[in-house]
């Protein structure tokens, strides 16, 4: 897959429109809750994120039926997932043979 | 915080407040809501991270607009990004348009001062205006620099197709591992 591997805000932020479609606040607060505090994005950053990945046509625009002023939903594309898994099949790989190599040998 | 915000809201491009400018406050009123249940020192924390994020968005957003290109901090998509066609930046005519001013303006300078100079001090060896003119070294900078714009467009295209290749063979059996 060309645009593998991911960087961990474009991973996280993807992870988090898998499970349903969210708007800019809630992909924010959803992934600093993923990371346990450990990534925060800025205002700025996410909105950088969020315009290349619709550029990319891997998140698309979501119209909710009661949406606020001020307030835009984003899901993700079939593409998208097709990503998101492809990274994520690519990390269970990863964690495997890591897992093995770092396991204590027998004697 | 807020009015600072909407401030530093108008230094990115026009296209990009418009499409996310509206979006981009009401993210950053609700933070301020959240932030307002927060001790003080947590609140400047995140104020200086917004007010950060913000002038490298909108840097990051100029950079875009005007050569196409994401620069990058923050969030490349992959680590490693290679294109398979070459993009010549926007902004390379400009760069080079205000160098061969500065060049110009460079000559100019070096002739007044020439003139300047009384004709007792000829152990300097003052420039025949015969021997040096501005036309013949700007028609020489200019095929120069095609040249070596030449020279470096075709090492930059030739590397990035060879980088393009190299993924598509590397591709292949990697999605098909993945398929399984």
């Amino acid at each position: 897959m060309e645009s593998l591997p991911l960087s961990e805000p474009v991973l996280l932020i993807l992870v988090s429109l898998a499970e349903q479609p969210r708007h800019g606040y809630s992909i924010l607060k959803n992934v600093e809750e993923m990371s346990d505090g450990r990534v925060t994005l800025s205002t700025g950053t996410l909105y950088g994120a969020l315009r290349r990945l619709l550029e990319d046509r891997w998140i698309e625009r979501f119209k909710e039926e009661e949406s606020s002023r001020g307030r835009q939903a984003y899901r993700l594309t079939a593409r998208g997932r097709q990503i998101l898994r492809a990274e994520v099949g690519r990390l269970k790989h990863l964690t495997k043979v890591a897992s093995l190599r770092i396991a204590p040998k027998e004697m | 915080m807020l009015t600072l915000s909407r401030y530093l809201l108008y230094l990115y491009p026009a296209a990009h407040r418009m499409e996310f400018g509206e979006e981009m406050s009401g993210v950053l009123r609700e933070r301020q809501n959240e932030l307002g249940k927060r001790g003080a020192l947590a609140r400047w924390i995140s104020n200086g991270r917004e007010i950060g994020g913000l002038l490298r968005g909108a840097v990051r957003e100029h950079v875009r607009a005007a050569t196409g290109l994401y620069s990058w901090e923050g969030f490349p998509i992959r680590r490693i990004r290679m294109r398979t066609e070459f993009r010549f930046p926007k902004a390379t005519p400009v760069l080079m348009t205000v160098i061969l001013g500065a060049v110009v303006m460079a000559i100019e300078k070096a002739r007044a001062i020439q003139m300047s100079i009384p004709p007792s001090h000829q152990q300097v060896g003052p420039i025949q205006s015969a021997d040096f003119t501005v036309l013949p070294s700007f028609v020489l900078l200019f095929v120069l620099g095609c040249v070596a714009g030449a020279i470096a467009w075709a090492i930059a295209y030739a590397l990035r197709r060879s980088g393009g290749q190299r993924l598509e063979e590397l591709k292949a059996p990697g999605l098909q591992s993945t398929r399984k």
